[in-house]
């Protein structure tokens, strides 16, 4: 407990992490300075307006189904000017759309939440991966470079109670940061939308969605976290992190991708690391391939595929799970010298 | 007296990819009896480092037995650790951090009251520097933090790794100062140093290593006798008669610059005296030349490079004549 607390206690006095702190609250200010500015509180007579605009559009919307039903039926002729009439008029039956035209969607110059709030969130939660990295990378790695760690192990000589007890301090810590974080910037938004723009929609839908985009989220800042720390365990160094994403990006990303086109491998998109990062936290990633399709068919429902969240866990908890546990291998057999 | 600290037969190779294969520590031995201030002393390469981490669980050995206030180590060095303070080399600290703040999460970390911060920092002078950042501290005030963090715990063992390091002459001298302190109360202190006038001065017990293994050990006093020349440094009014008189008595004669003579085979300095005064040359002075701890390191050690280099020494190699002192008692034994 002794050496939680001081861990604790010098991941908080670092510097860096300090600054990483002040620069996301000068982005959520930023953020929410602009937002303020650019938003107000519509008026009785622009809410009027926009719910009248969405009631047009949901009745040209039911017009169109209707007259689709009426050809379909042969009740009105096919004419040269009909404009596109799907076979199947389900394709555009109000009642089966996602979404239906809202008066909100008529509203100029107000911010409203309901649909701001998954943007919003994708933001913080870019920032918090790239913050949970570059602090678990140079958290670790300072110590090592600078002695820190061969200090603590004079006191504490078990090495992996040490560097278990920083890796749980510091995912402990990222992950209070970020819950703090996005309630603090979810609730700030609301807020905006509740006094100087619109809510908008806030059912059982809007926050179940959010909420499970927010839950990946704050998994992926955990698994970025552990990542940074068990690169720049296993480099003895912070850039170590930092090089290793660099060329992996530049590698693998880039040279590997367009290595795979020419070479015109299968599937290639499953060998890309940043796809199962896109797929788990979208929570599905499709991709289309034209050997799944008969020669000379071109688009063809066969050829696509796709990674959902459930493999995209695995693979990033697995790159995860191995790159912290070799560093543990490591850090218990190194010579710190 | 018991032993805090035994090693034996510690092996120690390091590989690397660009060096290759560098033995480090190459069957060493050594002893620390509770309440000894202990000087352990080599070149640079000659295993210090790596010994005192071998020691502190910091490298792993390839062989030998380590044992630390009765613990093995490194498998059981948490039992004993709270006993044992200790820095290794130079320590480096957050810049950022001050002083004071540096040991108390250390003593946090190690469960130490917080009030001995203060005590440490007052017992090695930093108490008016404590709030002060640690970046502008100078290279020996850094030191002084270093053994401060090395006292938070109350040691009954205290191993000092070049402690005098970037220290200027008062600060060595409080260093100094302070180690007598601190066996005066009982601790037992192991330090390395290559300041050797400042181990002769400090220390009671000594271990000299080169190339990897000992070549001398034991007290301080029975070292400097083992290499005795048994010489004597004459002076007399007519140095080249002189010079000749004595080596007609069968004596060997350096004459120095400064019409000093060093007389060499003489058990006795009354076969000298008797020597010259018999022929009316009386003795100005007649003193013995004793050995210091300087130039017994220089002799031990001589030509020792680090091991590995491609001097033909490696594991196994017997090529140097080894000069040990038995354990207990410090007399010469054959190795």
């Amino acid at each position: 407990m002794n050496l939680v607390r001081a861990e604790v206690e010098r991941l908080a006095a670092r510097r860096f992490v300090q600054l990483m702190v002040l620069l996301l609250a000068v982005a959520f200010a930023v953020t929410t300075a602009t937002t303020l500015i650019g938003s107000h509180r519509p008026t009785a007579s622009e809410m009027s307006a926009a719910q009248e605009q969405a009631a047009q559009a949901v009745a040209v919307l039911e017009a169109e189904h209707t007259r689709c039903l009426r050809v379909r039926a042969g009740e009105i002729p096919i004419t040269e000017d009909a404009g596109y009439v799907p076979a199947d008029c389900a394709e555009v039956d109000p009642a089966r759309m996602e979404r239906l035209p809202l008066a909100t969607d008529y509203l100029t110059s107000v911010f409203i939440f309901s649909q701001e709030a998954r943007g919003l969130l994708y933001f913080l939660i870019a920032f918090l991966v790239l913050f949970g990295f570059l602090v678990g990378a140079s958290y670790i790695g300072a110590d090592l470079n600078s002695g820190g760690v061969v200090n603590l192990l004079l006191w504490r000589p078990g090495r992996l109670t040490v560097l278990g007890t920083k890796l749980g301090t510091l995912v402990g810590v990222v992950a209070a940061l970020a819950v703090l974080a996005s309630a603090l910037y979810l609730g700030t938004f609301w807020t905006i939308g509740q006094t100087a723009g619109v809510p908008g929609p806030l059912d059982g839908q809007f926050w179940g969605g959010l909420g499970a985009i927010y839950g990946r989220g704050l998994v992926l800042v955990l698994l970025s976290t552990a990542l940074g720390f068990g690169i720049a365990t296993l480099g003895r160094h912070t850039s170590a992190a930092l090089g290793a994403v660099a060329a992996y990006a530049v590698v693998w990303e880039m040279g590997g991708r367009l290595v795979l086109q020419i070479l015109d491998v299968a599937r290639a998109d499953l060998l890309m690391l940043s796809n199962y990062l896109g797929a788990w936290l979208s929570g599905r990633l499709e991709f289309w391939d034209d050997r799944g399709c008969p020669p000379g068919s071109g688009v063809c429902d066969g050829g696509v595929y796709a990674i959902t969240w459930g493999p995209a866990l695995l693979v990033l908890l697995a790159l995860t799970g191995a790159v912290t546990g070799s560093a543990f291998v490591a850090f218990r057999r190194r010579d710190l010298v | 007296m018991s032993a805090v600290i035994e090693i034996a037969g510690l092996r120690k190779t390091f590989r690397t990819i660009r060096r290759g294969r560098r033995v480090a520590v190459d069957g060493f031995d050594m002893v620390v009896e509770a309440g000894q201030v202990h000087g352990f002393l080599g070149p640079n390469g000659s295993g210090k480092t790596t010994t005192l981490r071998a020691l502190l669980g910091l490298v792993n050995a390839d062989a030998g037995e380590l044992r630390v206030l009765g613990a093995p180590a490194p498998e059981q060095l948490g039992r004993v650790t709270g006993r044992v303070g200790a820095i290794v080399e130079s320590p480096q600290f957050f810049g950022n951090f001050t002083g004071h703040r540096t040991l108390r999460l250390l003593a946090v970390a190690g469960g130490v009251p917080p009030s001995r911060v203060d005590e440490v920092l007052d017992q090695v002078g930093l108490r008016e520097r404590g709030e002060d950042r640690v970046r502008s501290y100078s290279l020996g005030m850094k030191q002084r933090l270093a053994v401060a963090s090395a006292l938070l715990k109350n040691p009954e063992l205290l191993i000092l790794d070049e402690p005098a390091n970037g220290l200027d002459p008062a600060g060595i001298r409080e260093m100094r100062d302070l180690m007598r302190t601190l066996a005066g109360s009982g601790v037992t202190v192991l330090v390395s140093s290559h300041i050797l006038a400042e181990i002769q001065l400090i220390c009671d017990h000594v271990t000299i290593i080169a190339r990897g293994r000992r070549v001398a050990a034991g007290r301080v006093d029975d070292v400097l006798a083992g290499h005795d020349p048994h010489e004597w440094r004459v002076r007399v009014a007519e140095s080249e008669r002189g010079a000749g008189l004595l080596r007609e008595a069968g004596l060997t004669v350096a004459v120095h610059p400064d019409d000093v003579l060093v007389v060499g085979g003489a058990p006795e300095p009354e076969l000298i005296s008797s020597t010259l005064g018999g022929q009316g040359l009386w003795v100005r002075e007649l003193t013995p030349v004793r050995p210091d701890l300087e130039s017994v390191f220089l002799d031990l050690t001589a030509g020792a490079t680090p091991p590995g280099q491609p001097d033909g020494t490696d594991a196994g190699d017997a090529d140097e004549p080894l000069v040990e002192l038995d354990r207990t008692d410090g007399r010469r034994v054959d190795a």
